[in-house]
């Protein structure tokens, strides 16, 4: 079984398993995190991953991807955003810090484009974000629990269950894809491309107008689409609590990292991916010890 | 640069139209989806009663009216995904809207749907959804693969952004951008919750839920957490007026909500082919005065009036300079 894990820098490039278990310092997430470990036992990683899903501002400096990659002694995957023009500009600039046969996750279809066209020698994966499926925790799992039938169906598959689809990817090089544990369930069946599952944190949703970002702005001047930041997301985590939910999962909890939204698969979920990573129905697991919005090692 | 308006019925026909409506939107749910999917998996992006047609023959009496006043009419079928079932009956129907009803384009997310209507060689066109994301001239380049006329930037997208990407792709397809009503605090195309009704909107609920902040650096002050609170406190601000300002309005009944009427001038500039009116669910007396405002500035844009009265007569239309002037209720951020 394949085991890609996330580092945020050089030092952190060829660590363990064991290792990566103890990087998340957050009060609040180290111990829930704590309770999955015991799940993860037995796997080795096998594939280092770096960069940013989920924010052009958190790509890192080129000094900072060549130092990651030039101390990466295992097969290395690069993450990347969704971007406006000036973003990919950047990715772009990016791009020959890595070597032949990487791989790149792309989140937009401007950045596979640009794969295709100018940099064959990369394998591209399409990442999480362009893998749709309702994802949010709310309510997905209410609908598990109704049982069988056409809505659940279609709420545990993906446009990935499309052979036109994958079959259109595999033209532009792309033999794999990234998915979330739904709180509903996968139907990892129906997806017809090599899957990786990332855990144990999925995402609800994103945006280019960060809240975090607002910090470093006067009122009237806060939350415009992709304004430039200081990283102010390094510097806290909002939980909020579904106290106002109409069900009795008030207990739930969802995590705010800069721009994105965050729920913890349950262990329920994380079993359920492990066993089909062992079963072979996943190809690849992707560990991501710390909410996936790191500073990249670089100094905010 | 045309006015593109949402309806729900050819009731509405007539007044739009007069209003200044010069394109058309719906959505369409026939019965059988509903029965199938029992309302919890939606066709288009809107719940699926109470916002979309119904029949074909509803939907070709709209079409045939709309025609005869020289409208075309778009379908949205632009939920973020079909799975392989759900999208041979959105073929299925596309093939029928387009060939029985003369329908003139199909507003579409998810990019497996636009694959298979470019195959499907059918007289109607493919939009390129908002929700399809996207964000940068390289996305665009790699859509038009599947031959879409229009592409439906965004709300995110910056004037800039807008105007670098009409220069880039303006000649192989037209652009389409916001202008008033709905907003959305995530980026729709990546946003993977449920608007449905028995939990809302994520972005608003979030705003019910209890918060606590965890501050990474050496000492978390008093100071800080104010200083956190208070930008929790803006943030939530600025989500209300997304929201349609509560979904309220003003003591005339005009809407409320995300407004782009002070960057028509610049979107005119810029080449911009059309401008989109949100709120196919919305009554008749919201829709009717949303594109009466947007047709009086479109109008004054067209017929040279400087940008800054533009923008004068775009605040007193709006009658709550307040919101105006919070900087919270705009698309996009006009130089004066």
């Amino acid at each position: 079984m394949e085991v890609t894990l996330q580092v945020g820098c050089a030092a952190e490039a060829n660590a363990s398993l064991a290792e990566a278990l103890g990087w998340e310092l957050s009060a609040k997430l180290r111990p829930l995190l704590d309770s999955l470990a015991p799940l993860f036992d037995g796997l080795e990683v096998t594939r280092t991953s770096y960069g940013a899903e989920f924010c052009e501002h958190l790509l890192p400096t080129p000094e900072a991807l060549q130092a990651v990659r030039a101390a990466c002694l295992r097969p290395f995957t690069f993450l990347t955003p969704y971007v406006g023009d000036a973003g990919l500009a950047k990715l772009r600039a990016l791009l020959p810090e890595l070597r032949p046969g990487d791989e790149v996750i792309f989140s937009d279809w401007g950045v596979l484009n640009v794969l295709h066209r100018e940099f064959p020698h990369l394998v591209p994966v399409q990442g999480r974000l362009l893998n749709k499926s309702l994802r949010d925790p709310r309510v997905m799992g209410l609908y598990a629990e109704a049982g069988p039938g056409p809505t659940l169906t279609v709420l545990q598959g993906s446009n990935l269950d499309n052979r036109a689809y994958t079959a259109m990817l595999q033209r532009f090089g792309v033999q794999r894809a990234e998915i979330d544990g739904l709180p509903q369930g996968n139907d990892l069946a129906a997806a017809s491309m090599e899957l990786t599952a990332c855990l144990p944190y999925g995402f609800i949703s994103t945006a280019r107008v960060c809240q975090a970002a607002g910090l470093g702005y006067r009122k009237a001047e806060k939350f415009q689409p992709a304004a430039p930041c200081k990283q102010e997301c390094q510097t806290f985590l909002l939980e909020h609590a579904y106290t106002n939910s109409p069900f009795e999962n008030r207990d739930q909890r969802f995590w705010l990292k800069g721009n994105s939204y965050f729920y913890l698969h349950t262990p329920a979920m994380v079993k359920a991916l492990v066993r089909s990573a062992r079963d072979g129905a996943l190809k690849r697991l992707h560990l991501q010890t710390r909410l996936p919005m790191l500073a990249n090692g670089v100094a905010a | 640069m045309k006015i593109l308006a949402p309806i729900r019925e050819l009731d509405e026909l007539e007044m739009l139209h007069a209003a200044g409506a010069e394109e058309l939107f719906c959505g369409f749910v026939p019965q059988d989806w509903l029965e199938r999917y029992q309302g919890a998996v939606w066709l288009n992006r809107r719940s699926t009663k109470g916002s979309s047609l119904e029949t074909l023959g509803d939907m070709r009496a709209l079409t045939d009216a709309a025609h005869a006043k020289g409208l075309p009419v778009f379908v949205t079928f632009n939920a973020p995904y079909y799975t392989a079932e759900q999208t041979e009956l959105v073929m299925d129907l596309a093939q029928r809207l387009s060939e029985e009803c003369g329908v003139d384009a199909f507003i579409v997310s998810d990019v497996n749907l636009m694959l298979r209507l470019s195959e499907a060689r059918l007289h109607a066109g493919t939009h390129v959804s908002s929700v399809a994301a996207t964000l940068n001239l390289e996305a665009i380049r790699f859509l038009l693969n599947f031959g879409p006329s229009r592409v439906i930037l965004p709300r995110s997208v910056t004037l800039a952004e807008i105007a670098c990407i009409k220069q880039g792709v303006g000649d192989e397809c037209e652009i389409e951008v916001f202008m008033l009503n709905d907003g959305c605090a995530f980026e729709e195309g990546f946003c993977a919750t449920t608007h449905h009704h028995s939990v809302g909107a994520f972005c608003t609920s979030l705003s019910g839920m209890q918060t606590d902040f965890e501050w990474h650096g050496r000492h978390f002050s008093v100071r800080r957490r104010a200083w956190l609170r208070k930008n929790l406190e803006d943030y939530r601000e600025w989500v209300w007026y997304l929201n349609g300002n509560g979904c309220g309005s003003t003591a005339k009944g005009l809407p409320y909500g995300p407004c782009g009427l002070c960057a028509v001038p610049d979107l005119q500039k810029i080449g911009v082919d059309s401008l989109k009116i949100v709120g196919r669910e919305a009554s008749p007396l919201k829709k009717l005065a949303s594109v009466k405002m947007v047709a009086d500035i479109v109008h004054r844009a067209r017929h040279g009036v400087p940008k800054p009265v533009v923008i004068e007569r775009a605040i007193s239309l709006r009658q709550a300079p307040e919101h105006c002037h919070s900087g919270y209720m705009c698309y996009y951020k006009v130089d004066a």
